[in-house]
């Protein structure tokens, strides 16, 4: 895992961005959104912030066993 | 010391070579896994082996240990190598100390010499904001009577003259902080000597046996499940490091941590050069830590590499950060070649701090948490941890890392972060 590609700016280089946190389960207590998290070897769904770049925030869904990025998406833009 | 493992001493020694070898034996392989213990441990790491090592001596209980892999397969292999017990927060010191004090005659304890050295660990200040922030972890330190001094640059210059803290470079040193009785260990001979010791001990260490599933009846544990067959256990710890998130999956109840990578490297063998442990952050670079090992390679590291993974594979950028930050203060380490580099997967909570406590069942413990540090406190964690597994009531030491913390508000944030556990 080398690149994240940006809605905006396209493939970049992973050290512009800053992963944030992995995503809670929809309807999850507040104590469950701060501080649990769901632990699984072959997805993982993440905000991550395109931060030495547009500075969008950004929904990864990645496999951690493989580092391989399936998909990117712009946070709030339809597909959370 | 009873059963067929042999006492190492230096008659021993002498006997062995007469006799042309054949006094040394396989240490912990070869045994049976049997139908039921007192305590079965999951994960032959530090952790598990110590605690299982504990739970026979000190307990007199008939415990097995299940390990995917092999023994020592996971991060007692791969960190650092670094004990020490200069932490600010006092729950954190007083437990971090108890293990430093263990480590200091431990070699003795396993009749296994794990090379214990106390070098001292020396925290660089390249900022006055940094001098000011040592000296109030030293000071609590002192407080609760653990070493520590706070040095100026005559002092540094003296304590470790290979640094030139006057040489002019992009960030000055500014002095540093050292706690003497720090250093490093051999990690492992760590997992070896406990190894070796707990089935000393009559602990059955199983490799390659998988754990796929716990197995409950009215509330409690019976036993789990394995790759090699279900196993009755009266009580079930799980000290699984990287892959405790997985438990928690496994568990149904999602646990505070986050599964990191953390990278190492090591550099061809050079002459003696650095004669501590150098620990500093590197402004823009991050944390760089760097020592000298024994045969005589560079050991650095740095921080994590920035987001869940479970590849074992470090981050390029990362590494450059480490090896960018290692020069700009030992510049004479330029040139000097990387042979390995490594990652391994690091459970990270929320607070930073571990987690030694009840797992959903009554019977059922977890071992975990322990983020970035977890090789340095193997004795005190596993002395402790039995305790609580044997009795089931936590020792005071171990008291503050409860699960509960998380939702009562108890962190022990030492790093003062949040819930975020890459966020510097």
């Amino acid at each position: 895992m080398n690149r994240l590609t940006c809605p905006f700016c396209g493939p970049r280089e992973l050290r512009e961005f800053e992963f944030h946190k992995t995503l809670p389960e929809p309807g999850s207590s507040p104590y469950a959104r701060v501080y649990e998290r769901v632990a699984r070897l072959d997805e993982s769904t993440e905000h991550w912030q395109h931060v030495l770049g547009c500075r969008a925030w950004l929904r990864v869904r990645r496999n951690p066993s493989t580092d391989a990025v399936l998909e990117t998406t712009l946070l709030g833009g339809g597909a959370t | 010391m009873t059963g067929a493992i042999p006492r190492y001493s230096a008659l021993a020694l002498l006997r062995a070579r007469l006799s042309g070898g054949g006094f040394w034996s396989p240490l912990w392989t070869g045994r049976k896994l049997k139908d039921a213990y007192d305590v079965v441990v999951v994960g032959a790491g530090g952790h598990g082996l110590a605690t299982a090592y504990h739970l026979a001596r000190d307990h007199g209980l008939k415990v097995a240990v299940l390990e995917r892999r092999l023994v020592g397969y996971g991060n007692v292999g791969r960190n650092t190598t670094i004990v020490r017990s200069n932490y600010l927060l006092p729950e954190n010191h007083y437990f971090y100390e108890d293990s430093l004090r263990r480590w200091e005659t431990l070699s003795k304890d396993l009749n296994y010499n794990v090379m214990y050295s106390p070098r001292g660990v020396l925290d660089l200040a390249l900022s006055d904001g940094d001098m000011q922030d040592m000296a109030r972890r030293g000071n609590a330190m002192r407080l609760a009577g653990i070493d520590a001094e706070l040095l100026d640059l005559p002092a540094l210059e003296r304590f470790c003259p290979e640094l030139e803290p006057r040489r002019q470079r992009r960030f000055p040193i500014f002095g540093g902080m050292v706690q003497r009785r720090g250093g490093t260990v051999r990690h492992d001979a760590v997992a070896w000597g406990y190894a070796r010791a707990a089935t000393a001990h009559g602990v059955d260490i199983i490799e390659d046996c998988d754990v796929q599933g716990l197995r409950t009846a009215a509330g409690v544990a019976t036993g789990v499940e394995t790759s090699r067959g279900y196993v009755k256990a009266d009580r079930v710890l799980f000290a699984t490091a990287g892959h405790t998130g997985m438990i928690g999956t496994m568990l149904g109840m999602p646990l505070p941590i986050e599964t990191h990578l953390l990278q190492a490297m090591v550099t061809e063998p050079i002459k003696p050069m650095v004669n501590t442990v150098i620990i500093y952050v590197y402004p823009g670079h991050g944390e760089v830590y760097v020592l000298q090992s024994d045969k005589g390679g560079l050991v650095m590291g740095g921080f994590l590499d920035g987001f869940p993974s479970y590849t074992r594979e470090g981050q390029w950028s990362r590494l450059e950060n480490v090896v960018e930050g290692t020069v700009a203060v030992l510049p004479r380490a330029a040139g000097v070649k990387i042979v390995r580099q490594w990652a391994g997967t690091n459970d990270m909570t929320m607070d930073g701090s571990p987690i030694i406590d009840r797992l959903r069942h009554d019977n059922v413990f977890l071992n975990a948490g322990w983020c970035y540090g977890g090789f340095k406190t193997i004795p005190a964690s596993g002395a402790a941890c039995a305790t609580l597994v044997a009795t089931g009531t936590a020792p005071d030491l171990i008291k503050p890392f409860k699960l509960s913390r998380f939702q009562t508000g108890h962190l022990l944030d030492e790093r003062g972060g949040g819930p975020f556990p890459v966020r510097l």
